[in-house]
């Protein structure tokens, strides 16, 4: 397969207003190179993410969802990754048993002083989602 | 207390009506929520504040055409007028307690007046029987008897026949009729305040009742893994979800029916997915063609997402799903699996803290960490 064909995965990411997007700044001003295949969307906080958001996205055909957070006891709004937390456990409960692809998402805690870590785990992702090929919502019209 | 309400003539229903009766007459209650027998075989349930029309009640009627947590989240909401009575069935009382959580009703100046239930019928098929004047009554009360109902071989819903929490938990008058012959005395339980009220005097009588009926609860048990595992199986093959949800229209009956759908304001209410023109065009190019409606699988997972930590498997869902998808059974095994995660049983306990409102900070703490 030639260069221009090869499959490159495309994931969205949330990530929150405080750490994890703080932090994918400051990968990018200290030009830490990580895969250009992340289309990231900021919110306030991650636990501003409803699953709505996630599987839109993941129904649609993006080949990986991340979500990104302040570390636990680090919420900028004390307790909102904690629910976070409880909710992508239960997503990932309701993906397994009605078989969407849960290796699909991932949620992540990032600070921002943790530039390489954002650069790192973009690299592992999209490293990830090669190795599972694209989403087959990709192609389903019958969603 | 334990008692037993005393039956005369084998008339069960009439026994029941003068109890009820008995309940508004002593001032336990203002006002009931009741079903009522209609003229043409209908049964509705309503509010009764004069006593008269409790000959029209029937709680015996083996249908269910509401989720009655729906009409008591409507007559309580964040402050009850008066002494409101509710006539519930297990799993109305169930998603009853998890609305009283998601803060769309209050238990407070209510007494849940709980039936236990055998099971219930699609609306259409008690109507046409009743109406037909063919519905066996004698051969329904022997099923409650044995814990299976039955009239004349019509099927029970299909969330009925895997229910196996046939009993009205969590309720401050509990009318007992699983397990025993009704027509001998209706075994009843009360708070020792409504039997103050009520001057009931302390029956004794055997607790084998509920014995009885292991064999069909653990039937049930095996209907519903059965069941569930037939759907997860499903879910889990390529396109299965696609599949199973090929023929639904969209319609929302099953979000309209759902006593935990209660959002006023819900996404799918709203304009958010009348797309452009364009986007429709972009999407079938993208695809080469594209379902309309669309986002019937977002819609549908979404509400997984939304209510399935609270699913009490009462089956309104399937029942009004005009495309025959098991609705119930797929939010079912969804539900299941969501709840073991929390170890958390919906309707259980008004105490028990919904599971995506609550955390412990110790929990999970390997989540969003790369392994």
């Amino acid at each position: 397969m030639s260069e221009t064909t090869a499959f490159e995965p495309r994931v969205v990411a949330f990530l929150c207003n405080w750490c994890t997007y703080t932090g994918a700044d400051l990968a990018g001003t200290s030009r830490l190179q990580y895969p250009p295949n992340v289309r990231i969307i900021r919110t306030m906080c991650s636990s501003a993410v409803d699953p709505v958001y996630v599987l839109k996205p993941l129904l649609e055909g993006a080949d990986g969802v991340l979500i990104g957070g302040c570390h636990p006891g680090d919420c900028h709004y004390q307790t909102g990754n904690y629910k976070t937390r409880r909710r992508y456990v239960a997503l990932q409960e309701i993906l397994k048993t009605s078989g969407i692809d849960a290796r699909r998402v991932w949620l992540r805690w990032i600070s921002a002083s943790e530039g390489q870590k954002f650069a790192s785990t973009v690299t592992d992702m999209v490293a990830a989602m090669k190795e599972l090929g694209p989403n087959p919502a990709r192609e389903n019209w019958a969603a | 207390m334990k008692t037993v309400i005393p039956v005369n003539d084998k008339d069960v229903l009439k026994a029941t009506r003068s109890f009820l009766r008995s309940l508004v007459d002593r001032g336990v209650v203002e006002a009931m929520y009741v079903p009522l027998e209609m003229e043409g075989g209908a049964v509705l349930p309503a509010l009764v504040t004069d006593p008269a029309m409790l000959e029209k009640a029937n709680p015996l009627a083996p249908v269910m055409p509401i989720n009655g947590a729906r009409a008591v989240s409507a007559l309580t909401g964040k402050h009850t007028p008066g002494k409101l009575g509710a006539v519930l069935r297990p799993c109305e009382i169930r998603a009853l307690i998890e609305l009283v959580k998601l803060q769309q009703a209050n238990l407070e100046g209510l007494t849940l007046i709980g039936v236990d239930c055998a099971g219930t019928f699609e609306v259409s098929d008690f109507t046409a029987r009743r109406k037909a004047g063919s519905l066996d009554w004698t051969g329904y009360l022997g099923g409650l008897q044995s814990g299976t109902a039955a009239v004349d071989g019509l099927p029970l819903r299909a969330a009925c026949q895997m229910c196996a929490t046939p009993f009205a938990e969590n309720s401050a008058v509990h009318l007992e009729l699983l397990g025993s012959d009704l027509a001998a005395g209706i075994p009843l339980t009360v708070t020792d305040e409504v039997g103050a009220q009520l001057g009931l005097a302390e029956v004794a009588r055997g607790e084998g009742a509920t014995a009885a009926l292991a064999p069909s609860l653990e039937a049930r048990r095996q209907t519903r893994t059965k069941e569930i595992t037939a759907i997860r199986e499903r879910m889990n093959a390529e396109g299965g979800l696609d599949e199973l949800f090929a023929s639904c229209i969209r319609c929302h009956n099953c979000m309209t029916a759902c006593p935990i759908c209660y959002c006023k304001t819900c996404l799918f209410k709203s304009a958010s997915f009348d797309h452009a023109p364009d986007h429709y065009f972009n999407t079938a190019r993208r695809k080469g063609a594209t379902r309309l409606l669309s986002d019937t699988l977002l819609f549908h997972v979404t509400r997984m997402n939304h209510m399935s930590t609270s699913c009490v498997s009462c089956g309104m869902c399937t029942s009004a799903c005009p495309s025959d998808i098991p609705v119930g059974a797929i939010f079912s095994a969804v539900g299941e699996q969501v709840q073991a995660a929390f170890a958390y049983t919906p309707g259980r306990d008004v105490a028990e803290a919904l599971p995506l409102v609550t955390f412990r900070e110790s929990e999970w703490t390997e989540v969003g960490e790369a392994k």
